[in-house]
C-alpha cells in the first residue's frame, strides 16, 4: 500500500469547541471543506430540479404527442431531451455524493489523526483515570457516526426536502389543490416515522447488548475452558449459553416485528395518499381541469413527495446521535495536553545530571501528601536506592523527574535548575527509564529495541546494545532473530526479558539520568548474573535512581533513600545506615536471618 | 501463529465443490415451510410489482383517455386491494424471513457452542480465542443473511425482472426488444461495480481494524510513548494507517457514488430509444399513451432488482467463505473420547500409575519422555522444577486433559482410557494458578462445583477453604458479584473461592498448580489450610513453589526436560546437594524476603494507573 501521506489543512480546534452549538461545531469541524460541501449542496438541488423536469417534460411530450402528430426530427429531439434531464439528474447526484463523501471522509480522516495526536498528549494523570477502552471507543466508533453523518444524514435531510420543495412546486404548478391535498398525510408519516425509528433504534440497542453479552459469555467460556472441562460442566455451560442465545433469539424476533410491521403499515398510509390523490388527479382529467400529460407528471411526481418522508425520521434520529457522538469526542478534545515545549531553558553541553529535591511535596488529590517534604541531593552519576514499602512514594518520585506530574510545592533542581525551566521535551531526552515489565509494542524485536531511539541505528549496533544487556543469544534463539514479532502474532517474552530488550534500548538512548525498578522477577541464577552486569554497565557514569528490590542494588548506592508513608525516615550510605537503628537496620538484619536460617534447615538436613 | 487465523491476509477463495451450499441448504431443513411461504410471498409482491405499471396503463388508457369514470373507479379499487393483498405478502415476507434469520443465528450459534464444548483443550491451546470467537460471533450473522435475504432479494430481483420483461413482451414485442436490449449492459455493469465496491468496503474494514489496533495500543503502551518521546513518529505511522483507511474506504464510496448514475445513464439510453420509436408508434396508433408510460415505468424500475442482485452476488462470496469456516470449526473432532465398552465406576480412590508415559503435541518434540511412577493412594506429591520442564503436562494427563501419546496411565487399577471422559474430569478435582471464576455471583461460582449444592453446603465448603470470612466481608456475601473473570477479587480471593469450588465437588484425586504471585500473610495461611483440607485423604498432585508445601509433601519429583531428574523426600533431596537443593535455597530467600516484605512489589499509584 502506498506510504504517501495527503495533506490536509489543518483543524481549528479552539474555533469549533467553542461553539455552543454542536451543529456550528460541526460545520467548523468540516474547515477547508466547506466549499465542497457547498458544491454538494448545489448538484443536490440541480439533481432534483433535472429529476423534477424529468416528469414535468415527460407530461408535456405526451400531451403534445396527443394533440398534434409530432415529426421524426421533433420525436428525436424530445427523446433526447429527456435522455438528457436523465443524465444530468445522474451526473448531479454523482457530484453531490461525491463532494459529500469527500468532505465526510477527509474530515474524518482530520479528525482522527487530531484525536491520535491529542490522546497521546494527554496528561499522565489523564490517562490514569480514564478507561481504554472507553477512549477507543469515542476515537473509533463514534467518529465513524460522524462520518456517516456528513456523509449521509446531513446530505440526505438535505435531499429529501429539497426534493420534497421542488416537487410540491412543480404539482402546484399543475394544480394547486392537487398538491395540498396530496400531502394531507405527510405530517402523519413523519410522526409516525420519528417515533417508530425511535423505538426500532431502542430495540436495535438492546439486541446489539445482548450481542455483547453473548459474546462475552463466550468469551469466559473459552478462556475458563479448563475449568468447564476439570468439573465436566459442559452441559451446565450448554444451558447457560443456551439461556442467553434464547434471549437475543427473542429480542432479535421484536425487532424484526417491528420491522415487519412498520413498513407495510406505512406503505398502505402512503398507498392510500398515493390513490386517494391520484383519483382527484384522474378526475381532474376527467373533468378537463388537468391534461393527461399532467396526470402523468404528477404521478411520477408524487412518489417523490411521499415516500422520502419515511425515511426522514430515519435520519432525523441518525442525526440526534451524531450529535450526541459528537459531544462524548468533544471531552475528549476539551481535555488540556500536555505541554511539551514550553520553558525552554537548554544548557549548551548538554546536562550533567545533580539532582537536588528541596523541600518537595505532591499529592495526586488534594490534602493527600504522597511525597511530604522531601529534600536530598545527588551528584551526577552517582546511583540513589530508594528503598520502602508499597505505597511509601517511590514510584512517585521518580515520575516528578521527567514531569509526568509536576511537583506540588518546593522544588526539584537539575544540574541547580528549576526542573520547571526545562522543557518536558528535553527533560525527556535525557532520562531514561527501565521498568519491571516494560510495555512492548506489537512489532519486531529489532523495532521495539530502536523504539525511541531518536536517530538511524545500525544493525551492528543494535546487536553490540543487546549482547550488553544479555538479550543478543536470546533473539538469536527465535526462528526471525530480530525481525520476531513481538506480542499477539509473535513470541510471548517473559519479565526479564521483556526488561532487557528495554535495557538494550536505554543503552542505544544514552541518557545522562536513569531509572530503574531493579526487579527480582524469576530467572535463573545464569540470567541474573548477566541481567546484574547488564544492570550494571547501564547505569556507568550516569545519575540512577533505582527502586529497590534486592540488596545488591542497595548496597552499592552511593545514596540510600528510605522511605516511610511519603516521607524519608532515614537516608545515607550502607554503611552509615547499618550503624543507626531504623528500618534500614532492621531491613539487613533480617537478610542475615534469612541467612542463617537457611543455614539452619541445611544443617538439619544434614544431620538426620 | 500459523497462518490459517490470518484472516486478514485470508483471500476469499471458495471452493464450491467442497459442498458448502449443501450443507448451507441442509441447515434450512428443518424450516422449509418458513422458507417455502416467504418465497412465495416474496414471489408474490414482486409480480404485484410489476403489475401496477398494467394497472397504471390500464388506469391511463381505460379510465382516463377513454373518459370512462365507472371503469376507473373500477381500476382504482383493483389498485387498492393490490396495495392491500401486496402489503400483506410483504408483511409476511418480512416477518417469516426475519424470524428465519433469528432461527438460523440462534441456531448455528448452539450448535458451534455446543460443538466447542466437545472440543479437547488441546484445539484451544493452537487456535487463537479470537479466531473462534468471529466464527460464532460474525460468520454465523453472514450465513443466515445470505440463506434469508440474499435468497429473497434474489428471488424478489429475477421474479420482478421476469416479470417486467413477460408484460412488456405483452404490451409490445418490438419495444420490449428494445427496452430489453441494455438488460444485460447494466447486469453487466451492476455486477462488477458491485464487487469491486465490496472489495474495497472490505478492505477498509481492515485497515480500520488495523487503525483501531495502533490507537489501542498507544493508548496502552502512553507512559513509553511519553517517556521516549515518540509522539511525533507514532502521528507519522498513524497517518500512514489512516490514510490507508480514507483511501479503502474513500474508493468504496466514490465507486458507490459513481454506480448508480451509471447505470441510470445506460437506461436513460433505452429511454430515448423508447420514447423515440414508441413516440412513433403512439403518433401510429399502433400503441396507446399508457403503454407507452408503462415502459418508461419499467424501465426506470428495473434499475433496482439490477442493483439488489449485485449486491447479493458481491456479498455472497464472503458468506460462503465464512460459511466454509464454521464448517471447517464444526468438522474438528475431539481428540480426546469416549472409546467403546466403558468401564462405569463410582469413585476413583485407588493408586495412580504411570508407566513409560511419552508426550507430544502434534509433531513437535516430545515433553514428556517415558515417565513411570506409582502414586499409593492418599500420597501427596510435589512437583517442583524449572518453567517448561514439563510439571504442568503431566498434571493435563492426569486430567485426562491430553491422553499419552505413548505409555499407560492407570487409576485405581485400570488403564484410564477404559473409564468414561466425563468420570474421570468430574471425580479429579482441580484448583489452577490463575483461577478462573465466571462472571456471577460468588455462590453461583462456589456452587460450579457441585451443581445441587445447597446453600448450607455452599457455606460449609467455604468455611473449610477459609473463605467464609472475607465472604462474609463483602457488602452483599455469598450474592457479592465477582465481575468479569472475577476481577473484582483478589488473587488470593480467586484462589480461596477456587479451593472451596474444588472441595464442594468432593474429588478423589486433588490437583493443583500453586500460584506463584505473592498474596498477604494471611490469605497465605487460609490457602495452605484450604489445601491440606483438600489433600487429606486424597491423592494429590501439587505443582508446589511453597516451601511448606514442598516439605510437608510424601514425595518430590523434580521434573526437567519431561524426565524426573530427581525424587525422594525433602531431607533426603537436600542432602544430595543437586538440582533440587539449588531450587530451595532460591526459593527461600525469596519466600522470607516476601514474607518480611522486604522489597513490595509496586506502589498502588503506578498499579492503578
Amino acid at each position: 500500500m502506498s506510504k504517501q501521506k495527503v495533506p490536509y489543512i489543518p483543524l481549528d480546534m479552539p474555533k469549533v469547541l467553542s461553539k455552543k452549538n454542536k451543529l456550528l461545531s460541526l460545520w467548523h469541524l468540516m474547515r477547508g471543506y466547506h466549499f465542497h460541501y457547498f458544491v454538494s449542496t448545489i448538484f443536490l438541488a440541480l439533481a432534483a430540479f433535472a429529476r423534477t423536469g424529468m416528469y414535468v417534460y415527460l407530461g408535456t411530450f405526451i400531451d403534445r404527442m396527443i394533440k398534434e402528430r409530432l415529426t421524426g426530427q421533433e420525436l428525436t429531439l424530445s427523446a433526447l431531451t429527456f435522455g438528457a434531464l436523465i443524465a444530468l439528474q445522474a451526473l448531479s447526484s454523482f457530484m453531490s455524493s461525491w463532494m459529500a463523501n469527500f468532505t465526510a471522509e477527509n474530515t474524518t480522516r482530520r479528525l482522527r489523526d487530531y484525536l491520535f495526536d491529542h490522546i497521546q498528549r494527554l496528561s499522565y494523570s489523564y490517562h490514569s483515570e480514564s478507561k481504554t477502552g472507553d477512549l477507543l471507543e469515542r476515537a473509533t466508533s463514534d467518529v465513524d457516526t460522524l462520518r456517516r453523518f456528513f456523509a449521509d444524514q446531513a446530505i440526505g435531510v438535505g435531499r429529501i426536502v429539497m426534493i420534497f420543495i421542488i416537487s410540491f412546486v412543480a404539482i402546484a404548478r399543475i394544480n394547486m389543490r392537487l398538491a395540498l391535498v396530496s400531502i394531507i398525510i405527510i405530517p402523519i408519516v413523519l410522526v409516525i416515522s420519528i417515533i417508530f425509528f425511535k423505538r426500532l433504534s431502542k430495540a436495535y440497542e438492546a439486541y446489539q447488548e445482548q450481542g455483547a453479552v453473548l459474546t462475552t459469555d463466550l468469551q469466559e467460556n473459552l478462556s475458563g475452558v479448563r475449568v468447564v472441562k476439570a468439573f465436566a460442566r459442559q452441559d451446565y455451560e450448554i444451558e447457560k449459553f443456551d439461556k442467553q442465545n434464547a434471549e437475543k433469539f427473542r429480542l432479535g424476533r421484536k425487532f424484526n416485528w417491528m420491522h415487519a410491521l412498520f413498513w407495510p403499515l406505512s406503505d398502505i398510509i402512503c398507498s392510500a395518499q398515493n390513490i386517494g390523490s391520484s383519483f382527484l388527479a384522474a378526475t381532474m382529467v376527467l373533468n378537463d381541469v388537468i391534461t393527461i400529460g399532467a396526470f402523468i407528471s404528477f404521478h411520477g411526481l408524487l412518489g417523490w413527495l411521499i415516500w422520502p418522508i419515511r425515511n426522514l425520521g430515519r435520519l432525523i434520529i441518525d442525526t440526534s446521535r451524531a450529535l450526541v457522538s459528537f459531544g462524548r469526542i468533544a471531552v475528549v478534545l476539551q481535555a488540556v495536553e500536555e505541554d511539551m515545549t514550553a520553558s525552554t531553558y537548554q544548557p549548551k553541553d548538554g546536562i550533567k545530571g545533580q539532582i537536588t529535591f528541596d523541600k518537595v511535596s505532591f499529592a495526586y488529590e488534594k490534602d493527600f501528601l504522597v511525597l511530604d517534604d522531601v529534600s536530598f541531593e545527588c551528584e551526577a552519576g552517582k546511583v540513589v536506592a530508594l528503598l520502602g514499602s508499597t505505597g511509601s512514594g517511590k514510584t512517585s518520585l521518580v515520575n516528578l523527574l521527567p514531569r509526568f506530574y509536576d511537583v506540588t510545592s518546593g522544588q526539584i533542581l537539575l544540574d541547580g535548575v528549576n526542573l520547571n525551566e526545562y522543557s518536558r521535551e528535553f527533560l525527556r531526552s535525557q532520562i531514561g527509564i527501565v521498568e519491571q515489565e516494560p510495555f512492548l509494542f506489537s512489532c519486531s524485536i529489532r523495532d521495539n529495541i530502536t523504539y525511541g531511539v531518536h536517530r538511524d541505528v545500525s544493525q551492528e549496533e543494535i546487536e553490540e546494545a543487546a549482547r550488553e544487556a544479555a538479550i543478543h543469544d536470546v533473539i538469536l534463539g527465535f526462528k526471525h532473530g530480530y525481525d520476531t514479532l513481538v506480542g499477539e502474532r509473535g513470541v510471548t517474552l517473559s519479565g526479564g526479558q521483556k526488561q532487557r530488550l528495554a535495557i538494550a534500548r536505554t543503552l542505544l538512548i544514552n541518557p545522562r539520568i536513569l531509572i530503574l525498578d531493579d526487579s527480582t522477577s524469576s530467572v535463573d541464577m545464569e540470567t541474573e548474573v548477566q541481567i546484574r552486569a547488564a544492570l550494571d554497565s547501564l547505569m556507568n557514569n550516569r545519575t540512577t535512581f533505582i527502586i529497590a528490590h534486592r540488596i545488591q542494588s542497595i548496597m552499592n548506592a552511593d545514596l540510600i533513600l528510605v522511605f516511610d508513608k511519603g516521607k524519608i525516615v532515614q537516608m545515607g550510605e550502607h554503611e552509615v545506615l547499618l550503624n543507626q537503628d531504623g528500618i534500614y537496620k532492621d531491613i539487613y538484619d533480617i537478610q542475615a536471618r534469612i541467612d542463617s536460617a537457611l543455614q539452619e534447615e541445611i544443617d538439619r538436613v544434614e544431620s538426620i | 501463529m500459523s497462518n490459517q487465523y490470518n484472516e486478514e491476509e485470508l483471500d476469499d477463495v471458495v471452493n464450491l465443490k467442497s459442498g458448502v451450499v449443501g450443507r448451507l441448504i441442509k441447515s434450512l431443513k428443518p424450516y422449509w415451510p418458513q422458507m417455502l411461504l416467504s418465497v412465495v410471498g416474496i414471489a408474490l409482491v414482486s409480480y404485484l410489482d410489476a403489475y401496477y405499471n398494467i394497472l397504471n396503463k390500464r388506469i391511463i388508457d381505460e379510465g382516463i383517455v377513454a373518459k370512462n369514470l365507472p371503469v376507473m373507479i373500477g381500476l382504482f379499487r383493483n389498485y387498492a386491494i393490490v396495495v392491500l393483498s401486496q402489503m400483506v405478502g410483504f408483511f409476511i415476507m418480512i416477518y417469516l424471513m426475519g424470524l428465519l434469520g433469528e432461527q438460523l443465528r440462534y441456531d448455528f450459534r448452539k450448535k458451534l457452542f455446543h460443538h466447542l464444548q466437545s472440543l479437547s483443550l488441546s484445539y484451544f491451546s493452537k487456535t487463537p480465542l479470537g479466531w473462534i470467537m468471529s466464527r460464532v460471533t460474525s460468520d454465523t450473522e453472514k450465513m443466515a443473511d445470505l440463506l434469508t435475504w440474499g435468497v429473497l432479494d434474489t428471488v424478489w430481483a429475477v421474479t420482478n425482472i421476469s416479470f417486467a420483461v413477460y408484460f412488456m413482451l405483452q404490451l409490445n414485442a418490438r419495444l420490449a426488444v428494445i427496452a430489453m436490449l441494455s438488460l444485460p449492459v447494466m447486469i453487466f455493469v451492476s455486477f462488477k461495480f458491485r464487487v469491486k465496491i465490496y472489495h474495497h468496503y472490505r478492505q477498509s474494514r481492515k485497515a480500520n481494524s488495523k487503525m483501531t489496533a495502533s490507537l489501542n495500543e498507544n493508548i496502552t503502551g502512553v507512559r513509553v510513548v511519553k517517556a521516549l518521546r515518540r509522539e511525533a513518529k507514532n502521528l507519522d505511522d498513524f497517518k500512514v494507517l489512516s490514510t490507508n483507511m480514507f483511501q479503502e474506504s474513500y474508493r468504496a464510496v466514490l465507486l458507490s457514488a459513481i454506480y448508480l448514475p451509471t447505470i441510470q445513464t445506460i437506461s436513460a439510453i433505452s429511454l430515448v430509444l423508447i420514447l423515440w420509436r414508441g413516440g412513433l408508434q403512439v403518433a401510429d396508433g399502433t400503441i396507446t399513451v399508457g403503454v407507452l408510460q408503462a415502459f418508461i415505468s419499467y424501465i426506470m424500475f428495473i434499475l433496482w432488482p439490477i442493483q439488489d442482485l449485485a449486491r447479493v452476488y458481491a456479498e455472497m462470496q464472503n458468506a460462503i467463505a465464512s460459511s466454509e469456516r464454521v464448517f471447517s470449526l464444526l468438522d474438528v473432532k475431539p481428540e480426546i473420547h469416549n472409546r467403546e465398552n466403558l468401564l462405569s465406576v463410582d469413585s476413583l480412590v485407588g493408586d495412580v500409575e504411570f508407566e513409560n508415559v511419552s508426550f507430544h503435541y502434534e509433531d513437535d518434540e516430545p515433553v514428556i519422555k517415558n515417565l513411570s511412577f506409582h502414586i499409593p493412594q492418599g500420597q501427596t506429591v510435589a512437583l517442583v522444577g524449572t518453567t517448561g520442564g514439563g510439571k504442568t503436562t503431566i498434571v493435563n494427563l492426569l486430567c485426562r486433559f491430553y491422553e499419552p501419546s505413548e505409555g499407560v496411565i492407570r487409576i485405581a487399577g485400570h488403564d484410564y482410557t477404559q473409564y468414561p471422559l466425563e468420570d474421570i474430569q468430574s471425580r479429579i478435582g482441580v484448583v489452577l494458578q490463575v483461577p478462573h471464576l465466571f462472571s456471577g455471583s460468588v455462590r453461583d461460582n462456589l456452587r460450579y462445583g457441585r451443581l445441587n449444592a445447597t446453600d448450607e453446603q455452599i457455606e460449609q465448603a467455604a468455611k473449610l477453604a477459609g473463605a467464609h470470612e472475607f465472604i462474609m466481608n463483602f457488602e452483599k456475601g455469598y450474592n457479592q458479584d465477582v465481575g468479569e473473570g472475577g476481577n473484582q477479587l483478589s488473587v488470593g480471593q480467586k484462589q480461596l473461592i477456587s479451593i472451596a469450588r474444588a472441595l464442594l465437588a468432593e474429588p478423589d484425586i486433588f490437583v493443583m498448580d500453586e500460584a506463584t504471585s505473592s498474596v498477604d500473610t494471611l490469605t497465605e495461611a487460609l490457602i495452605q489450610k484450604g489445601m491440606h483440607q483438600l489433600m487429606s485423604g486424597r491423592t494429590s498432585f501439587i505443582i508446589a513453589h511453597r516451601l511448606s508445601t514442598i516439605k510437608s509433601a510424601d514425595l518430590i519429583m523434580v521434573i526437567d526436560g519431561g524426565q524426573i531428574t530427581e525424587q525422594g523426600t525433602h531431607e533426603s533431596l537436600m542432602r544430595k546437594k543437586g538440582h533440587y537443593y539449588n531450587l530451595y535455597t532460591k526459593q527461600f530467600r525469596h519466600d522470607l524476603e516476601t514474607k518480611y516484605n522486604l522489597f513490595a512489589d509496586q506502589e498502588p499509584e503506578a498499579s492503578a494507573a
